[in-house]
């Protein structure tokens, strides 16, 4: 397990470099100044930019502009966003807590969802609690996760008016307080639910698929057959073989939370990451673009690296190939 | 007697071939049957467009803004006073085509990889699929998005590049490993040793065999680009703002006042494209089930 988990994160290595190949090209034909941020992107003048651009190293051969943009990076230098003048690490820092704050409540409610949906329809297949639970899958699978965040804010927050339809925070709390906390959560939680909906069908058609397979397998049979009860051989036997697999899915996970936090971020004007990034995308605040695109490629590497780990953890065979 | 008869009835049996199964399997699917009919009137209604509407999907009416659903409005105006109902039926063609043009790129882009890779094994295999993981490794909207910004007033055609460009991968790796089986098989051999060139073998011989996978993905690329599309023309990143699609349709829904009370602005495109989507799925599923052997329907 040791060499695999070296040898899959050697591999990292040389997939990073030419992320950052990639990152740093995109950045060149970004509008404006992508690489330090400190070039208004409001001020036209020619004049202006060339002076700038001759003063910060832009007018250099481009290799040693890669250069110079990889040192920066591995020393944590992301650049300066103009938009909001301050650095872009720390102006991500300020969004991160909000954004990982979401991701966590919604893979939680995915859990909880897709246990109890995914158990009783493992358990009573084919009748008409099934038939709803996969109906129910069928249609968070469908739905895009912009349209079910807009009839959810009509929903829960117009209509009933249980939750804050925007914002990440209440305003005029103190910092650290409880209230502080519980606000935040409370505001997290509209959009966790939608975000966590979409990835509940998956794990729940996972789960209630491999439960009914299971249910066929000879030690089933056996433990039948020994006289144990129905609810110690289906959460016993079944259920912890077929919670095995589903472990693999977190790491995929992490990607298609980050394209989810994108859109439901922005609609909830939730003050996270990827809202973050469609605004400064719309200000044109290049560096900050670039910044959270090489952080969420990173991240999606991650994911998938772990997806591969756990995978290697539970199948042993995976580990020779 | 009887034996004979259930003979002559496997005879019959024997003569159908596997697409005439598959079709049947299919047609009996009631659920797969509704959505396609659904599929097929929401296409002809976006492209019999201007029969269906007297408006101008693009007319700005002043003197009509925002304006409920009523008399001369079925499904009401929109802040700029153009006709719901209409922008609907020509935002289904702007989306439906976009669908539908990724989804033939995506298919071939894959198609191509996937046999190559699959077929050559070796070195051929290990680029392919390295540069397939590479790209893979992006986190797919936030890519698209930095794309379609740096594109941006390039148009659709941009945005039917740039979607297409980035999701072959899944597709070209399901492809890839049906022919990496399919190859084994003897028929490939005999054809290659009567001198068959590896584009002709795949051509004729492995692709007719891997076409029931192809298929299937086909018809979920064409719902996650459907998706792809109107979440990102909703984000302001997709079609160009003058252009009706169902994602730039809901646009105006980014603001928490339109939401509450113009629900006639967001709502029809938002069921449009959920039951779209619902009705591919189907479709999908109905093809899944009707190419599969095993399964008994």
């Amino acid at each position: 397990m040791l060499i695999y988990t070296l040898r899959r994160i050697l591999i990292m290595i040389p997939i990073l470099f030419m992320v950052s190949i990639v990152v740093f090209s995109l950045a060149l034909a970004m509008p404006g100044d992508a690489l330090s941020g400190q070039i208004d992107p409001t001020n036209a003048d020619p004049e202006y930019i060339e002076e700038r651009r001759e003063e910060l190293g832009l007018n250099d051969p481009i290799h040693v502009q890669y250069g110079s943009w990889a040192a920066n990076i591995l020393q944590w230098d992301f650049g300066r966003s103009f938009q909001h003048q301050m650095d872009v690490t720390q102006l991500i820092g300020t969004r991160l807590p909000n954004t990982i704050l979401l991701s966590v409540m919604s893979l939680i409610i995915t859990y909880i969802l897709a246990f109890y949906m995914g158990k009783y329809a493992g358990r009573n297949p084919y009748t008409k609690g099934d038939y709803a639970v996969q109906g129910v899958n069928y249609l968070m699978l469908a739905i895009p996760s912009f349209v079910a965040a807009l009839f959810a804010i009509f929903i829960f927050a117009f209509q009933l008016g249980w939750f804050p339809s925007t914002g990440s925070v209440g305003s005029g709390l103190e910092q650290g307080t409880m209230a502080y906390w519980g606000s935040k959560i409370y505001h997290t939680f509209l959009p966790a639910l939608v975000l966590g909906m979409l990835t509940t069908a998956s794990y729940t058609q996972f789960l209630r698929n491999d439960m009914v397979e299971s249910a066929q397998k000879d030690y089933v049979r056996t433990a039948r057959a020994k006289g144990t009860d129905e609810n110690t051989i289906y959460n016993k036997h079944i259920l912890r073989n077929s919670i095995i697999p589903i472990v693999t899915l977190f790491g995929f996970d992490i990607a298609s939370i980050i394209g989810g936090a994108v859109i439901i971020e922005t609609i909830f004007s939730y003050r996270g990451i990827g809202e973050l990034l469609v605004a400064s995308i719309s200000n044109r605040d290049s560096a900050v673009v670039m910044a959270i695109f090489l952080m969420l490629s990173v991240a999606t590497l991650i994911g998938n690296l772990l997806a591969d780990l756990l995978y290697g953890i539970i199948d042993p065979r995976i580990r020779v190939g | 007697m009887e034996a004979a008869e259930t003979n002559a009835a496997k005879v019959k049996m024997k003569k159908q071939s596997p697409w005439t199964i598959a079709r049947r399997k299919l047609f009996s699917n009631k659920l797969a049957m509704i959505s396609l009919a659904f599929l097929i009137t929401v296409t002809v209604m976006a492209y019999a467009a201007p029969l269906l509407t007297g408006y101008d999907p693009s007319r700005v009416d002043i003197m009509s803004r925002g304006l409920p659903p009523g008399e001369g409005h079925i499904l009401g105006t929109d802040s700029s006073g153009r006709d719901i109902w209409t922008l609907l039926l020509y935002g289904a063609r702007t989306s439906l085509t976009i669908g539908f043009v990724c989804m033939f790129a995506i298919v071939i882009i894959a198609t191509f990889v996937g046999s190559v890779s699959g077929y050559f094994g070796g070195w051929v295999d290990a680029v392919l699929m390295r540069f397939t993981d590479f790209i893979m490794n992006f986190p797919f909207l936030v890519f698209v998005i930095v794309l379609a910004s740096i594109f941006r007033g390039a148009g659709i055609w941009a945005l039917i590049i740039v979607l297409s460009a980035l999701s072959w991968t899944g597709a070209a790796r399901v492809v890839r490993s049906k022919v990496m089986s399919e190859k084994e098989n003897e028929y490939v051999m005999a054809a290659t040793s009567i001198g068959g060139t590896p584009f002709k073998v795949i051509r004729k011989h492995i692709l007719p065999n891997v076409m029931t996978t192809i298929i299937v993905q086909a018809t979920l690329l064409l719902a996650v680009m459907i998706v792809a599309e109107t979440a990102l023309s909703f984000l302001g990143f997709g079609v160009p703002q003058g252009t009706p699609s169902w994602g730039n349709m809901m646009t105006e829904a980014r603001d928490p006042n339109v939401i509450r009370t113009q629900w006639w602005v967001w709502i029809p495109p938002g069921l449009a494209i959920t039951f779209t989507i619902l009705a591919i799925n189907f479709i999908g599923e109905g093809f899944k089930d009707a190419f599969n052997p095993r399964s008994i329907r």
